[in-house]
């Protein structure tokens, strides 16, 4: 079933078919449906005058004989009225009776008792036909005592010429039975009183072949009853005078039946409709003369409907086939006519698939399928341009792109990235990067060292993208140059923003600060033009504050503005973070802005956590503003830098140890003398001494125990640098890559015993040294361990 | 006279009779189920069984069995105790071998929706052959002085209206009524049974001549014959079979629904009223009080006694 349905759903010609074919079915049912019951009426009007004929013309032919009998019998009755007293002059009568008219079955001429002394007590003068001849005897005897029979006793308890029932007429001399009904007749002598009987009997055998000698139908049947409902004439023999109508009623109640058997019996005339031995028939009834019996015709629905059923089924299955085959051309010819919408489902398909010069089919047609099959040309035109277009345009796109890649590598060559950038300067320390948030930006930062100066900017142009990132070369370009003759910063943001503001018709400006540190001093001086104040950073005192300055306006924007710098003295240690808006304004995905106090927060927790460096510092505002921001899109260009100033000292300088062990803790006394060794030349004290003992034996051991696969052997080397009062250890083993660093805090609230395995030594590792950093290079592990010491 | 004249020769004719060993059994009426239990035992070989060779023969329907019997065409013969009566007390002595019938099956049916009883002087039919005694003392006694129509069998005379009412067999006639499509009531049939006439029918008779001398044969044939109606009893439509066979043999109008409830009927009047069992006796006090009722009407000269009919 679901199948079919999925077929109909499918298939629009079958559907559309079925439509049709309904519709007509119904209107072909209602029309023909109206005929065939007006025609079924016709049919039945022509059956019942039908039947009716036949019962009048079957009525009246019996009627005919039976006149004739009772004319005989009048006429025999009134002869012996005549010679009452002469008992052989009976045989006469009766003879001459059946002489006179062959189709009687017999006659009896019987008188009362003893009314002839001389004859006895029985007197009974009967005829018979008996083959040729005709036979007559004296009918009564003790063996048939006939004053009590029926036909004798009928006529005189009515006193008046009656049809007796049918009955079985037993014939004594050849032992034979016949069923006869007969036509009785009192004699009366001329007083008035009954004296005997003339008796004419009718075969029934002829009368029942009269009656059922025409048939209105082939498988119609007629049958008598007589007064007390005997079947006299029937089909089926066994029922003749052995059952009644009602019979079968007693057995099973019928009450159309009954009721036909008490309408026959009252000699009424009519027609029933009803169900016969299953059979639904029409049954005609009509009395038959006065003899008390009725007759009628049983016609089988079947027959009087045969010919008329067979027109109806004729016409219904022409009905039925003409709706299959008009079912069938309509699939056929709707088929054919969507054929052209399959194909060009299919084009579609074809030119959906990428093949966009597929042919499309000319139907030739101008109806709707032909206005859509040409719609469709056009489309497949129209998109095949497009595309077309679509090539050339991401040609173009790619060319530019693949020029703004060369742009950004241009771009991002311009700024510092190699860190630290000056290995061999220990004064100061540097960390910057830049994100773009297009693939050029308008972000810049930049610096260098000229005669003991460190000359550093940080900038943002105005806009993003290609124009700003094309101010933002100049800008460096002019920072680079003009800083190569001046030394002040606000002097080179005078000159620069004069630069730019020349010629700036697309008001291009660029927000900047600029700065000089003399590495010996540590003296800062700084102008910032409309740039975000950098954070100023004390390492010793652990805090975190603005750079004082002077907003100012941004550069370009006015030509001929003298900018005014600034100046400060930073300690040992200090750091200074540049930034652009691309930090504090970066928002998350509810556009919440980062914000100065996160910012504030960020660098706060880092000095906190010791061992700041620009790196560091760098490193975690990024996470920080990474965190915050989420998913969302990167709206600016994020560019950082963070600068570290270390005071240089003059008697120090860089000393180096080093030491080479196999990954065997059995070498752990070399170790401790080699620190030993390192301590006494940092001059540190013993407690200190012991301490960072304790701490690089610990990181020693760690690698020792996991760097390689158990059984493997392999080495761990440790470098230690003493520079500037920083005492710096870097272990480094060829082991699996493993950061100690990454190991979960420990929670040392929990006894020894609880805590997991590990983690303890990094937690006492970071307790003792200011900087615990843990890089991987190339295939080699190295563990950094700073200690400050002065 | 007449009946000496009689009884001299069913003498002779006896003596030539009681030499055949043969038994010819003579129903009262023509083939049908109200001797169902004969023909069992016949069809069983239930009097082969006990020696005996009989021979089922019935009477034409305007010939009484008894004159059957009279003229030693049969040796026994049903017979209702009131015929029973009549014939002993004409002077031809009968025993009573074997009683069926222990209630009355008369009834008396009107026409026309009037009760019988209200009938008065009506015309009502009665069997030629004389089954209607207690009809006759009733018609008497309650003074309604019916005109008697005898008649040879059957009801059509009473269907075409020739008669007021007519007397009927509540196993035969009555059913015949039945299915001549009359509508039967408790108004418009009597039924004697229910009036104090409850008198047995149905026994089996011989001559106290014949059963004098063949004692033996008697007891067997009326042994055989009970045996024949228990077995009926128990299965009654194998009887029916047997019953059928016999009704087409014979040529007899009527049909097996017919035939079953007479069966069903017959069978249930072999059932004593008080005993509520199948007896096979003839009960003293109905011989007397059909006795007494036919020597009241004048239809007895004398009061016949149960002790001259039993064994």
């Amino acid at each position: 079933m679901k199948k079919l349905i999925a077929y109909f759903r499918r298939r629009l010609s079958v559907r559309l078919s079925l439509w049709v074919v309904l519709f007509a079915a119904v209107i072909f049912n209602a029309s023909l449906g109206f005929f065939v019951w007006q025609a079924r009426e016709a049919v039945h009007q022509e059956a019942i005058s039908r039947a009716t004929q036949i019962l009048d013309k079957t009525s009246l032919r019996v009627e005919g004989i039976l006149n004739r009998v009772e004319v005989a019998t009048q006429m025999t009755e009134w002869l012996v009225q005549r010679h009452p007293d002469k008992a052989d002059s009976m045989f006469v009568y009766s003879r001459g009776m059946l002489l006179n008219n062959p189709d009687f079955y017999n006659c009896s001429i019987a008188f009362e008792p003893y009314h002839f002394k001389e004859k006895g007590r029985y007197f009974s003068a009967y005829s018979l036909h008996d083959g040729d001849t005709i036979r007559t005897i004296q009918g009564g005897s003790d063996h048939y005592q006939y004053f009590y029979m029926d036909w004798y006793l009928m006529t005189k308890l009515l006193d008046r010429p009656c049809w007796t029932e049918p009955y079985m007429d037993y014939d004594a001399p050849s032992n034979s039975y016949e069923m006869v009904t007969s036509y009785c007749q009192t004699i009366k002598d001329k007083e008035g009183a009954m004296i005997g009987v003339v008796n004419t009997s009718l075969s029934l055998n002829w009368l029942s072949k009269t009656i059922s000698e025409t048939k209105p139908y082939p498988n119609s049947y007629s049958i008598m009853i007589g007064r007390g409902g005997t079947y006299f004439v029937h089909p089926d023999t066994a029922k003749i005078t052995r059952q009644t109508i009602f019979t079968q009623t007693i057995d099973r109640p019928d009450t159309v039946l009954t009721a036909l058997g008490y309408a026959m019996q009252r000699g009424e005339e009519g027609m029933k409709r009803m169900k016969i031995d299953g059979v639904d028939s029409y049954v005609f009834y009509k009395p038959l003369g006065q003899t008390g019996c009725s007759m009628a015709i049983v016609c089988p629905e079947s027959d009087i409907f045969s010919g008329f059923n067979r027109l109806r089924h004729i016409v219904w299955g022409i009905m039925a086939v003409g709706l299959l085959l008009m079912l069938f051309f309509f699939i056929r010819i709707i088929t054919r006519e969507l054929r052209p919408l399959g194909r060009l489902a299919k084009e579609a398909e074809t030119i959906a698939s990428g093949q966009f010069d597929a042919q499309m089919p000319d139907f030739r047609r101008i109806d709707e399928i032909g206005q859509l099959s040409h719609s469709f040309a056009d489309m497949q035109q129209s998109l095949v341009r497009y595309i077309e277009e679509l090539k050339d345009t991401t040609a173009q796109k790619a060319s530019i792109e693949s020029e703004l890649h060369i742009a950004r590598a241009i771009q991002m060559a311009m700024l510092p990235k190699t860190f630290p950038p000056f290995p061999d300067c220990d004064e100061v320390s540097i960390y910057g990067q830049l994100t773009p948030a297009k693939a050029v930006g308008g972000d810049l930062y930049d610096f260098y060292i000229r005669d003991g100066r460190l000359f550093f900017c940080i900038g943002d142009v105005s806009g993003k993208g290609i124009p700003a990132s094309l101010v933002m070369t100049v800008t460096r370009a002019l920072f680079r140059t003009i800083s190569a003759h001046e030394e002040k910063p606000d002097r080179i943001v005078t000159q620069l923003s004069n630069t730019i503001s020349e010629n700036n018709e697309q008001g291009m400006f660029v927000t900047l600060f600029v700065g000089t540190i003399d590495l010996d001093t540590g003296h800062m001086a700084y102008c910032n033009a409309g740039h975000n104040p950098p954070l100023l950073i004390s390492r010793d005192e652990r805090s975190v504050g603005l750079l004082p300055v002077n907003s100012n306006l941004p550069a370009g924007i006015m030509p001929g503005w003298e900018f005014v710098g600034q100046e400060m003295n930073i300690d040992d240690g200090t750091v200074i973070f540049l930034y652009t808006d691309g930090l504090n304004e970066a928002e998350d995905i509810t556009h919440r802005q980062f914000g100065d106090e996160r910012m504030l927060a960020t660098a706060q927790v880092t000095v906190d956590s010791g061992g700041l460096t620009p790196c560091r510092m760098v490193e975690q505002m990024v996470d920080a503003v990474h965190t915050f921001v989420g998913d969302a899109e990167q709206s600016d260009d994020l560019t950082m830098m963070a600068i570290q100033y270390n005071q240089k000292i003059g008697a120090d300088s860089e000393r180096s140890h080093s030491i080479t062990l196999p990954n065997d803790i059995n070498t752990i006394p070399q170790l401790s003398q080699f620190i030993d060794e390192v301590a006494e030349d940092a001059s540190l004290d013993a407690s200190l001494s012991m301490s960072l003992n304790l701490a690089i034996e610990e990181a020693v051991v760690n690698v020792m125990q996991y760097a390689y696969p158990e059984g493997t052997k392999g080495t761990v080397t440790i470098v230690s640098t003493i520079a500037g009062g920083m005492l710096s250890f870097f272990i480094s083993d060829s082991g699996k890559p493993f950061d100690p660093t990454a190991k979960v805090e420990v929670d040392t609230t929990m006894s020894a015993e609880e805590r997991p395995i590990g983690g303890l030594g990094i937690h006492l590792i970071r307790q003792i040294m200011d900087d615990v950093a843990y890089e991987r290079k190339g295939d080699k592990n190295i563990l950094t361990l700073r200690k400050q010491f002065k | 006279m007449h009946r000496i004249v009689i009884f001299i020769i069913i003498s002779l004719l006896s003596v030539t009779a009681y030499a055949q060993d043969e038994i010819v059994f003579t129903p009262q009426w023509t083939a049908q189920a109200q001797f169902a239990g004969y023909y069992v035992a016949e069809a069983k070989g239930f009097y082969r069984e006990a020696g005996l060779k009989v021979r089922i023969e019935h009477p034409s329907v305007t010939q009484p069995a008894m004159s059957r019997l009279r003229s030693g065409e049969c040796q026994a013969t049903t017979l209702q105790l009131c015929q029973a009566l009549e014939v002993v007390d004409g002077g031809v002595p009968l025993v009573n071998i074997l009683q069926t019938s222990m209630n009355n099956a008369m009834v008396i049916v009107s026409a026309r929706g009037k009760d019988p009883l209200t009938q008065k002087g009506a015309r009502v039919g009665i069997w030629s052959v004389g089954f209607g005694q207690l009809a006759i003392c009733m018609s008497i006694k309650d003074h309604l002085d019916y005109e008697w129509v005898p008649l040879a069998q059957g009801v059509n005379l009473f269907v075409v209206g020739a008669l007021d009412a007519t007397l009927a067999m509540s196993y035969n006639e009555y059913y015949q009524l039945v299915q001549a499509g009359m509508k039967m009531s408790d108004k418009t049939v009597y039924r004697f049974c229910n009036h104090g006439y409850n008198v047995q029918e149905d026994g089996v008779y011989m001559t106290r001549d014949y059963y004098e001398h063949h004692r033996d044969e008697a007891r067997k044939f009326a042994a055989a014959s009970r045996k024949g109606w228990e077995w009926t009893a128990q299965h009654p439509e194998e009887a029916l079979d047997i019953v059928m066979e016999r009704v087409e043999k014979e040529r007899i109008a009527t049909n097996r629904t017919m035939q079953r409830l007479m069966l069903k009927e017959v069978l249930r009047l072999q059932v004593d009223r008080e005993s509520k069992r199948r007896e096979f006796r003839l009960r003293p006090d109905m011989v007397r009080q059909a006795a007494r009722l036919m020597k009241n009407n004048m239809m007895l000269e004398r009061e016949v006694t149960y002790e001259e009919l039993s064994e």
